[in-house]
């Protein structure tokens, strides 16, 4: 599956939760689905955005919280599934596009495409809801049931790359803070 | 009044609920009150850049995070402090536990520490350090009312001539 099918799943499912998307591909994408007030496009301090989405999640406990992140940027703060577990927020939704390269960069091969197991890291750090899938309808399975039932939750994607070309979106960061924000604070 | 206990009422006071961190021994002053109080979220970081992050989480969110860590673990924060809080104007009051000065016992403590100020001013992000425990107040609370007035973090140094030097245990 690509990652824009699993972006369009989860978008038709939102009506004003949160989605914290990862820099690169992951920003692109959800920008694509329809700019919404409510998505916080990252841009960098790659690594970071299941830290901002776990920030946003215990200050927004009565919002179902989504995270799209990445195996290169995940793999960059593994730490973090540890500090997730730890604070287990229920209405956390961590969905990771795994295509084992680093894309933006000229698609290296991450540790996943030799056998790294992500979701394996995940539940071995105490992370209790953890879920794997390859097509369209099991990554839909996964999210319904992640919707439905508190988390955390982690869904472990594995996507095909397709280079097709996209369009960098037009985000001032600066102002998509204070949108995203205001969703919150009214 | 403790300085740590001037802190933690300067963060009542600016509605400051969450504080996330990598722990050192001198913001423990503070952190262990905090985390013994209701009123305050505490979480605690593998690493501080992912404190960094989680910060921002919660401003991004609608709330208020102080963020804590040591000297040592500074040059962990740099991509999130200049991609993060300072790209996107996030306020996150930074609390660092300053190692590396008067009375330090391990060398590797001294590179890490004695660059953060110039560091920050190249970040621009304000920074301040009380010396005395009569000047906490002043600092503390005007630092953390500054960040949320430029949308920019703002730093407050905790050196040895404030919090005395750790001893060497062994």
């Amino acid at each position: 599956m690509l990652r824009r099918e699993g972006i369009a799943a989860l978008v038709r499912r939102l009506d004003n939760e949160p989605v914290i998307a990862n820099l690169g591909p992951a920003t692109f994408d959800l920008y694509a689905s329809g700019d919404r007030d409510a998505n916080l496009y990252t841009w960098g301090a790659m690594g970071l955005v299941s830290s901002i989405a776990l920030g946003v999640a215990i200050a927004a406990p009565d919002r179902k919280v989504f995270v799209t992140d990445g195996d290169g940027s995940l793999l960059m703060n593994l730490g973090s599934l540890a500090t997730i577990a730890r604070q287990a927020p229920p209405n956390l939704v961590h969905i990771v596009w795994d295509n084992q390269m680093w894309f933006e960069t000229g698609g290296q091969p991450t540790h996943t495409s030799t056998g790294t197991d992500l979701g394996g890291i995940a539940r071995a750090a105490g992370i209790p809801n953890v879920a794997r899938a390859a097509t369209v309808e099991a990554f839909e399975e996964a999210l319904d049931q992640a919707i439905r039932e508190p988390g955390p939750w982690f869904i472990h994607v594995d996507i095909e790359e397709t280079g097709e070309p996209r369009q960098r979106p037009k985000v001032v960061v600066e102002e998509n803070l204070v949108k995203f924000r205001r969703t919150f604070t009214g | 009044m403790h300085w740590s206990d001037v802190v933690i009422e300067s963060l009542r006071e600016h509605e400051v609920w969450h504080a996330t961190y990598v722990p050192d021994a001198i913001n423990w002053q503070v952190l262990a009150k905090l985390e013994a109080d209701p009123a305050f979220t505490v979480v605690p970081a593998a690493r501080e850049e992912e404190a960094i992050g989680i910060a921002a989480g919660v401003y991004a969110g609608g709330g208020r995070a102080a963020m804590f860590m040591q000297s040592s673990g500074f040059g962990n924060t740099i991509n999130g402090l200049a991609q993060l809080l300072t790209a996107y104007r996030i306020p996150v009051p930074l609390f660092i536990g300053m190692r590396g000065g008067l009375g330090e016992f391990n060398e590797v403590q001294v590179p890490s520490a004695r660059p953060i100020p110039a560091i920050l001013d190249e970040l621009h992000i304000q920074h301040y350090a009380p010396e005395r425990e009569d000047e906490v107040q002043k600092y503390v609370d005007g630092a953390i009312e500054l960040a949320y007035a430029s949308r920019m973090p703002v730093a407050v140094l905790w050196y040895a001539q404030l919090v005395g030097a750790k001893r060497a245990t062994s």
